[in-house]
């Protein structure tokens, strides 16, 4: 009998990870997410399948490669694209493109593109494997009082994982952190929680029918997990995405305010994280259609919003 | 938070002076020494050094600028350079005749006139004269016979010694403490000791020895006279009653110093400056180094600070117009030195913090003054490194990282950790090793008590071991060829060719074959050169209070000092890691190529090769990424140089390897042919201790966990590790203690050295397209900083190249 091997899919391993959590810390990015908010800045992380993705600047035309991939692909999924003028050279670079229609994601062609302009997003890891590269980065997480992030996506969504690698961690004495949108049976947060040192918890937007309508999902499961969390113990840093004509007025900031008040001690710090277009260009990398673009909130109104927060006695900082 | 006090106003005009002063040649040193040499050919050795500095002691102008309150001078007109002809003067006279001095892209220099038509009509003395000329003479047979073209070592078929010894650090407590007027006298006693007892054996080395300290010792202390008669003819002339007082208070320290033991900072201060100084008049400025300052100085400030004899802030402006004063100090180079060594740089090496001798932290105000001064000056030179240990303070990583934000590179970071451990297993004790300082651009040695030649030759003597490489899967052969040059020949062991090679076992070999070789005819020609040292360019000046000289009677390039070593550096550490790396996966493992074919793609420059040489640089696991199976080689290839550079020995003791190629990694890839890692004829070579430019794709975790892959404690000539952040990386209030974290983890894990340049690219490609808006741009470029805007395009291009942590 062959024994079944537990495998995560992740899409990215980030060593020096600054901005999740306290210290130095490596991030592991599990692929699949439930939501679908339109800020989302790591697009690929959304499907729980290996995806095509496409770096048009890492492309070094098709005259330097001889078209490999379109020869190897065997769908007729990749077609002569935009050329793009050679930062160095000056030439003119003949770039393909993906027939995201028909393409089935099968990678025959990211194989042959060795500088790696078409790849496949998404891999996977046995627990081993994933433990022991986050190993590798022990010594800066004992330096910095940092440690392991897992993020995702949603890493909830892929439990028994999760649940595997925290356990294994946690053995070698990591500090670790979950990074989550909270939307998860509650019985797989349960199971994790012991495993889990700090949870980086998105609160988005505190009226269901809203958070619904943009974000795919309702927010009583969310708000109910952060509770019982609280009530349990745990340890969290709220993040607030502040998206423009989604949840930045003053009613639902104020709304957010005093749930986080309800959550009491578990609430070490709220981050309100302003929006930025930085992800926009990852969507042109797995499909063609472009995504709606804000503008990035001004740092006046940010210190607005922390001073309405702090009004109810809360930590709050800009992240 | 840090804060940087304000300048005050006359330190701000002098640094608005520096910065727009257009550099020139002054040829008062050159003319007092060419007519010396020309009219002296009775004197050789060691009184001919002597007596050649004392005449310039005697007879250089004593210039002193307006608000100076540190002054002493190597020529008559700001910011210009002397120049040394005794070392080597061809590359100049070429130069010369070539009209290119004033015009190069990398530090021009004007000429006047009437100075260029002396120099013409007498330069031409120096070609049988010069220390260059003799070293020819002394090249090993085999060497000239045998090895032209190799390409690995830095010797060639003439011209071997284009630079001067330089990289030393004298005792300047001694110069400090018991000043030359004891130092003279101890001298006269021992002659006249000797004279008493007879001139016995080999005393006469002895003898002939204290005679050149005595008359250098002499010299300095009139020299040091002459500058306080022109602070006292100044004050004469003076009307504003706060200057003149100064001028007369600097009188009275320039009468006081260099003959009797500093009283107080200003003497401290004003004697370190002008005893560097003649060091520099005497063995040229090239990488001599200051050595541990804040512990000259911190026990001055303090006394002066509890006696109230000083303010804090005229303290820090003293502290600020000494640093101006060294940042003025120019060198010229010739043309190709220039690039490995961009940005008028002089690299007069300053070490704060460490440890006192029983471990203890030594940190003192001056440190922190230090720091102050660098960062709101935002000067390049002189350069700064920071001795790191377990015990540094908060307050002094703080200073440090923000300093490093506002000035790149400023101040390096250097780990005790390792450092101490490596100078131990060349032999100094604990408690001297301790009391290390940093040379030239990285190099470790005890200051005051080691003469540590970390550049071998006296110059950077670098060996190329991707060339080396090359040479082992090439029979012994560099394929470099230039253009309308001979055939290439075999100038290394006949280690066979790649493609009949049939393992990597045999591949190693043949690396470790070449290594072996060309470390050992590196280390042959060093020594030619220390033989011809020994007698014609001895250094009378630095010996009078290097620990041992004064008591063995010996000069430091016999042998008097202490302790003795002698340095090399390796160049293209990355290269040959991955290079191995690649022929194992490529040939042997994944077998996506022949050796046949591997070794066809090389030799042909990648040409119709692309597509492997894409698989190359897009699949092959590469050096740089954390990955234990890509950096497997890395390890073999550091200790194959390591162990074959530390197994030398020359006439004053041991060799110790080193890796800090500064841009000469630049340089050197002109000159090296294509190599297995992708890389094509011409391109750069990899920097310091890092992988190959642009491999590293993991950010700077994984960065380090790859370098960490050898033992950097058999480097005790000092190792090299830049890192760009981009500043996103480090905001907020917890950025400076993840650098801070992620560099310990660096030192704890056996790193040596970091650097730190808090820049994007973006800026740095705005900075090359907009220089005006620049112009205070310094930037760590390797083993010095420099001003962005004035190096060369080829070395703003490689900074930006070097990968962006963060984000």
């Amino acid at each position: 009998m062959e024994e079944k091997v537990l495998t995560g899919k992740l899409y990215d391993i980030q060593g020096f990870s600054v901005q999740d959590g306290p210290g130095v810390r490596t991030t592991a990015f599990l692929k699949g997410c439930p939501l679908r908010c339109p800020w989302c800045h790591s697009p690929e992380s959304q499907a729980f399948y290996p995806q095509l993705s496409w770096i048009s600047m890492r492309c070094q035309g098709t005259e330097l490669c001889k078209s490999r991939c379109l020869e190897a692909c065997t769908k007729g999924a990749l077609e002569l694209g935009d050329t793009r003028e050679d930062a160095v050279s000056g030439a003119e670079i003949q770039m393909v493109h993906v027939k995201r229609d028909i393409c089935d994601n099968c990678g025959e062609c990211a194989e042959v593109c060795y500088p790696g302009a078409l790849f496949i997003c998404g891999k996977d890891y046995t627990v081993e494997e994933l433990v022991k590269r986050l190993l590798q980065d022990k010594r800066f997480y004992e330096r910095s009082g940092g440690g392991v992030t897992i993020s995702g996506g949603e890493a909830l969504c892929q439990p028994e994982f999760v649940l595997a690698v925290l356990k294994r961690l946690k053995e070698e004495g990591i500090h670790t952190a979950l990074d989550t949108t909270g939307f998860a049976a509650w019985s797989v947060v349960e199971k994790v929680m012991p495993y889990v040192d700090l949870f980086l918890y998105d609160l988005k937007h505190m009226d269901s029918e809203k958070h619904k309508a943009v974000t795919a999902v309702p927010n009583e499961p969310i708000l109910e997990n952060a509770r019982k969390i609280a009530a349990a113990g745990g340890k969290m840093q709220v993040r607030i995405p502040v998206i423009p004509m989604f949840n930045n007025d003053e009613a639902n900031i104020r709304k957010t305010a005093e749930f986080c008040k309800e959550l009491g001690d578990a609430i070490e710090v709220i981050q309100l994280l302003p929006y930025h277009n930085m992800g926009v260009t990852k969507y042109l990398r797995i499909s063609d259609e472009p995504v709606a673009e804000a503008t990035t909130p001004s740092d006046e109104f940010m210190q607005k919003l922390k001073r309405i927060m702090e009004e109810y006695g809360l930590p709050v900082t800009i992240h | 938070m840090y804060e940087l006090k304000p300048m005050t106003d006359r330190v701000k005009k002098i640094r608005e002076k520096y910065r727009n002063a257009r550099p020139k040649v002054d040829i008062n040193r050159y003319r007092l020494v060419t007519e010396f040499y020309m009219n002296n050919p009775q004197l050789t050795g060691i009184l001919k050094r002597a007596k050649n500095l004392r005449n310039l002691f005697e007879n250089m102008p004593v210039h002193i600028n307006e608000d100076e309150v540190i002054v002493g001078w190597q020529g008559a007109s700001y910011r210009c350079c002397a120049l040394y002809p005794e070392t080597s003067f061809n590359w100049f006279m070429k130069e010369l005749r070539d009209g290119t001095i004033p015009k190069r892209e990398q530090d021009p220099y004007d000429i006047d006139p009437e100075d260029e038509k002396y120099l013409l009509e007498t330069g031409d003395f120096w070609d049988k004269n010069s220390m260059s000329a003799i070293t020819d003479e002394y090249m090993p047979r085999y060497h000239r016979d045998n090895m032209i073209g190799n390409g690995v070592l830095f010797f060639g078929a003439k011209d071997n010694c284009q630079s001067p010894v330089g990289h030393f650090v004298a005792n300047f407590w001694t110069a400090t403490q018991k000043g030359f007027g004891a130092i003279q006298k101890e001298a006269e006693d021992k002659m006249r000791q000797l004279e008493e007892d007879g001139i016995y054996g080999d005393s006469i080395y002895k003898y002939n020895f204290y005679r050149a300290v005595s008359i250098v010792s002499e010299g300095l202390i009139h020299w040091s006279e002459r500058y306080g008669a022109e602070c006292e003819r100044l004050a004469e002339k003076e009307t504003n009653p706060e200057r003149k007082a100064e001028l007369l208070r600097m009188a009275d320290s320039l009468n006081w110093i260099m003959k009797n033991p500093c009283r107080n900072f200003h003497d401290a201060v004003q004697c370190i400056y002008l005893y560097q100084l003649s060091m520099c008049m005497d063995g040229q400025q090239h990488g001599i180094s200051y050595g541990r300052v804040d512990q000259y100085l911190g026990h001055y400030y303090e006394q002066d600070i509890a006696n109230g004899t000083i303010t804090p802030e005229y303290a820090q402006e003293i502290l600020d117009l000494f640093y101006l004063k060294v940042a003025e100090c120019n060198k010229i180079w010739s043309e190709g030195a220039t690039k490995s060594g961009p940005g008028y740089t002089s690299g007069q090496l300053m070490t704060l913090g460490g440890t006192d001798k029983d471990g203890n932290d030594a940190t003192n105000a001056v440190t922190y003054m230090m720091l102050q001064s660098a960062g709101r000056l935002v000067l390049h030179d002189p350069p700064q490194a920071l001795r790191i240990h377990d015990g540094t303070p908060d307050e002094l990583w703080e200073a440090a990282i923000e300093t490093t934000k506002l000035c790149g590179g400023v101040p390096t970071f250097e780990s005790d950790k390792v450092i101490v451990p490596a100078l131990m297993k060349r032999g100094i004790p604990l408690e001297d090793a301790r009391n290390y300082c940093l040379n030239g651009c990285v190099e470790p040695s005890v200051g005051g008590y080691e003469w540590a030649q970390p550049g071998g030759t006296g110059t950077e003597s670098y060996l190329n071991i991707a060339n080396a490489f090359l040479l082992a899967i090439n029979n012994g052969t560099n394929p470099m060829r230039f253009p309308g040059g001979p055939a290439p020949k075999q100038t290394g062991p006949a280690t066979g060719y790649l493609y009949e090679m049939t393992s990597m076992d045999q591949v190693l070999e043949a690396v470790r074959t070449q290594f072996d070789f060309f470390c050992k005819w590196q280390i042959s020609c060093i020594n030619a050169w220390e033989y011809v040292a020994a007698f014609h360019n001895p250094l009378p000046m630095v010996s009078a209070t290097l620990e041992g000289c004064m008591e063995n009677g010996k000069d430091c390039q016999a042998g008097g000092a202490k302790y003795n070593s002698t340095g090399n550096s390796c160049i293209g550490l990355g290269n040959v890691a991955d290079s191995l790396n690649i022929i194992d996966y490529v040939c042997f493992r994944e077998k996506i190529a022949t050796t046949r074919e591997l070794y066809d793609a090389i030799m042909a420059n990648w040409e119709g090769y692309e597509e492997l040489r894409q698989i190359i640089n897009g699949r092959v696991p590469r050096y740089g990424n954390g990955d234990p199976e890509a950096d497997k080689y890395v390890d073999f290839t550091a200790s194959a140089y390591a162990n074959a550079i530390n197994r030398g020995t020359g006439p004053r003791g041991r060799f110790s390897a080193g890796c800090y190629p500064v841009t000469a990694n630049v340089i050197f890839g002109w000159f090296t042919w294509a190599t297995p890692d992708g890389r094509k004829f011409g391109e750069a070579l990899a920097d310091g201790i890092s992988n190959v430019q642009g491999m590293d794709k993991n950010g700077p975790v994984s960065f380090i966990n790859s370098v960490l892959n050898f033992d950097q404690s058999e480097y005790g000539n000092g190792t090299l590790c830049n890192m760009k952040f981009h500043p996103t990386a480090l905001k907020g209030a917890g950025g400076n203690a993840k650098l801070r974290a992620v560099m310990q983890s660096y030192f704890d894990g056996g790193g040596m050295e970091l650097q730190l340049n808090v820049v994007s690219s973006d800026t740095l490609r705005d900075a090359q397209a907009h220089p005006e808006n620049y112009k205070d741009l310094v930037v760590r470029v390797a083993g010095f900083s420099a001003y962005f805007v004035e190096v060369f395009k080829g070395c703003q291009d490689d900074l930006i190249r070097r990968t962006e942590m963060g984000l």
